[in-house]
């Protein structure tokens, strides 16, 4: 039943307008519809979890492999910020002592000391004049008799000076910098900072973050492809439908959006299941530790994860979930092609 | 829709020539039978125009659109214009029989309303109306058959494309088929028919254009 050629026109005119009511340009993508995006993400969100739950066992098992690999860079955090707030509290008074030049004499000493205690970020200077050090070398190391032979003192002035500031990892570059600057005055010989094993600690620590980012980075590596793996097996699986979404017009990007959220659920989930698993650890080690912690200092308390750190730590694992199913699933639908 | 072929050819990777010089000019409206033997080319020639294969030599014009102009991105809404019955492709197994016919809506975005109405028109067209909440598994061959046409037109195509849609079924259930795609013809749908049912196509008395090994042999007179 063919049309008569000259109606021709106007059947097309009357097309373009059906396809207008569609949302639908003859050739292109149609016009972008806010609340349409938002009610078709909305319905994945809620189809791509009831999907998991469809396979609780194989799901679950996804999961806790999830949680588990988070869980490790996550337990190690928390050991770490532990052993910060640790030495965060560790008050104790630090000390500069400054070694002045032996051929430096008294007053000029004296003058040195009086312009130091006046700066803002000292405290007090302690003045230990040759004498005095002499008598407490003698007291302290029994070399009495060996300092008796020698025809004169060969101890320099010191100045003990006590920075305002109480030493910790905060204040460790502050007072280090102090040191570096009274090293560098002409009377001053040498300048030694009384914090060693802090100084250790904070070269340990910083080790220990290098360790903790190193082992995040290889565990996130590893969740992306559980997660990869996961997400191209569940496309495989839905094979068919991809092809028949294909055949009746969808558009990559809506093939692949509920499988994104089957990522963005894997990694929430596993997120959640991390945190439960740390905060176990925290409070299972929490009695041992504190009575470890307290017999060199009072008042600790083994911190677990707060509020932010676990909306951090989910939304990460929710970022690392999108991505990886985004890396298989824009892959794997691409080579699935109708034939 | 108005589909022109212009000494198209179509040689597979493996060096097969499924079409050569194919040549013939579908007006819009019109209602065509394609037959040949199988392997004759009538499903490569209906893959030309939906873009699931490209052709080697010649052109295609939909509405006098080169298709070989159009950016991959587009080929979703090239689609989103036409309702396939293709033997393969067919139906979807997890979920009832009206979320299949549904599919083509949600894909282009239409709300739940909207769905839910023309879904129950286009079963309704094809007899359907009660089975809408079954598994498509628990419905007959015939049935299964009148879903994907459902599925076809539920998103108003302006071109209907079928594939041997009447394949296993009896004389008179594949009468009633035929009938269906000509009930769209009449309200402006042009269809395509492939079909080797030579009997069934006289007796439809609509231009039958035949394929024999990739060429066009017969164009217009009925079979």
């Amino acid at each position: 039943m063919a049309k008569p050629p000259q109606q021709r026109p106007i059947q097309r005119g009357a097309t373009r307008q059906s396809l207008s009511n569609s949302r639908q340009s003859a050739w292109g993508a149609p016009s972008f519809d806010f609340k349409l995006y938002l009610r078709q993400h909305q319905a994945f969100l809620i189809e791509s979890f009831t999907r998991l739950l469809g396979h609780p066992l194989a799901s679950l098992m996804t999961v806790m492999v999830l949680a588990i690999s988070l869980s490790l860079p996550g337990g190690l955090f928390v050991l770490l910020k532990n052993v910060q707030s640790v030495t965060d509290r560790w008050e104790q008074q630090s000390v500069i002592s400054l070694y002045l030049f032996s051929n430096l004499e008294d007053t000029e000493a004296l003058s040195l000391s009086h312009q130091l205690s006046s700066r803002a970020d000292v405290e007090s200077v302690e003045y230990i004049s040759k004498e005095e050090g002499l008598r407490y070398f003698e007291q302290s190391s029994g070399y009495e008799q060996i300092m008796s032979t020698l025809p004169e003192n060969p101890l320099p002035i010191v100045l003990k000076v006590i920075p305002k500031a109480i030493v910790d990892l905060n204040t460790l570059p502050e007072l280090q910098s102090l040191r570096d600057h009274l090293q560098s005055l002409p009377q001053v010989e040498y300048a030694q900072l009384d914090a060693e094993w802090l100084q250790r600690l904070a070269t340990m620590i910083n080790f220990g973050q290098r360790f903790v980012y190193a082992i995040s980075a290889l565990l996130v590596i590893a969740v992306l492809l559980i997660v990869g793996n996961t997400i191209r097996m569940a496309v495989e699986s839905r094979r068919d439908e991809v092809l028949v979404m294909k055949l009746v017009g969808a558009t990559n990007s809506y093939i692949r959006r509920p499988f994104l959220y089957m990522g963005f659920w894997f990694g929430v989930l596993g997120g959640v299941f991390a945190c439960i698993c740390i905060m176990i650890l925290a409070w299972w080690v929490s009695t041992p530790a504190e009575r470890l912690i307290e017999l060199y200092h009072a008042g600790f308390e083994l911190q677990s994860f707060n509020a932010v750190e676990i909306i951090m730590c989910l939304t990460i694992s929710a970022f690392i979930g999108v991505i990886g199913s985004w890396i298989a699933v824009s892959r794997h639908i691409r080579d699935i092609e109708l034939q | 829709m108005e589909i022109e072929f212009q000494r198209v050819g179509k040689k597979y990777e493996s060096g097969h020539d499924a079409l050569s010089q194919v040549s013939f000019h579908l007006q819009q409206g019109e209602m065509a039978f394609l037959t040949g033997h199988s392997g004759a080319g009538k499903s490569t020639l209906m893959k030309l125009i939906m873009m699931i294969e490209r052709q080697t030599t010649g052109k295609i014009l939909v509405d006098g659109v080169d298709l070989r102009t159009l950016a991959k991105s587009v080929i979703p809404y090239h689609r989103r214009r036409v309702g396939v019955v293709f033997q393969n492709h067919q139906l979807l197994f997890d979920r009832s029989v009206f979320h299949n016919v549904a599919l083509p809506l949600q894909v282009s975005g239409a709300d739940d309303e909207q769905t839910g109405k023309r879904v129950r028109a286009a079963l309704d067209k094809v007899g359907l109306l009660g089975k809408e909440k079954l598994n498509p598994m628990a419905l007959s061959g015939g049935e299964q058959q009148r879903i994907g046409i459902a599925r076809a037109v539920v998103n108003k195509p302006q071109l209907l494309l079928a594939d041997e849609p009447t394949g296993n079924l009896d004389p008179r259930l594949s009468a009633e088929i035929m009938n269906l795609f000509q009930e769209f013809n009449r309200v402006g749908v042009t269809v395509l028919v492939a079909s080797h049912d030579l009997a069934l196509v006289a007796r439809m008395r609509h231009r039958v254009l035949t394929l024999n090994q990739g060429r066009m042999v017969n164009d217009g007179g009925f079979a």
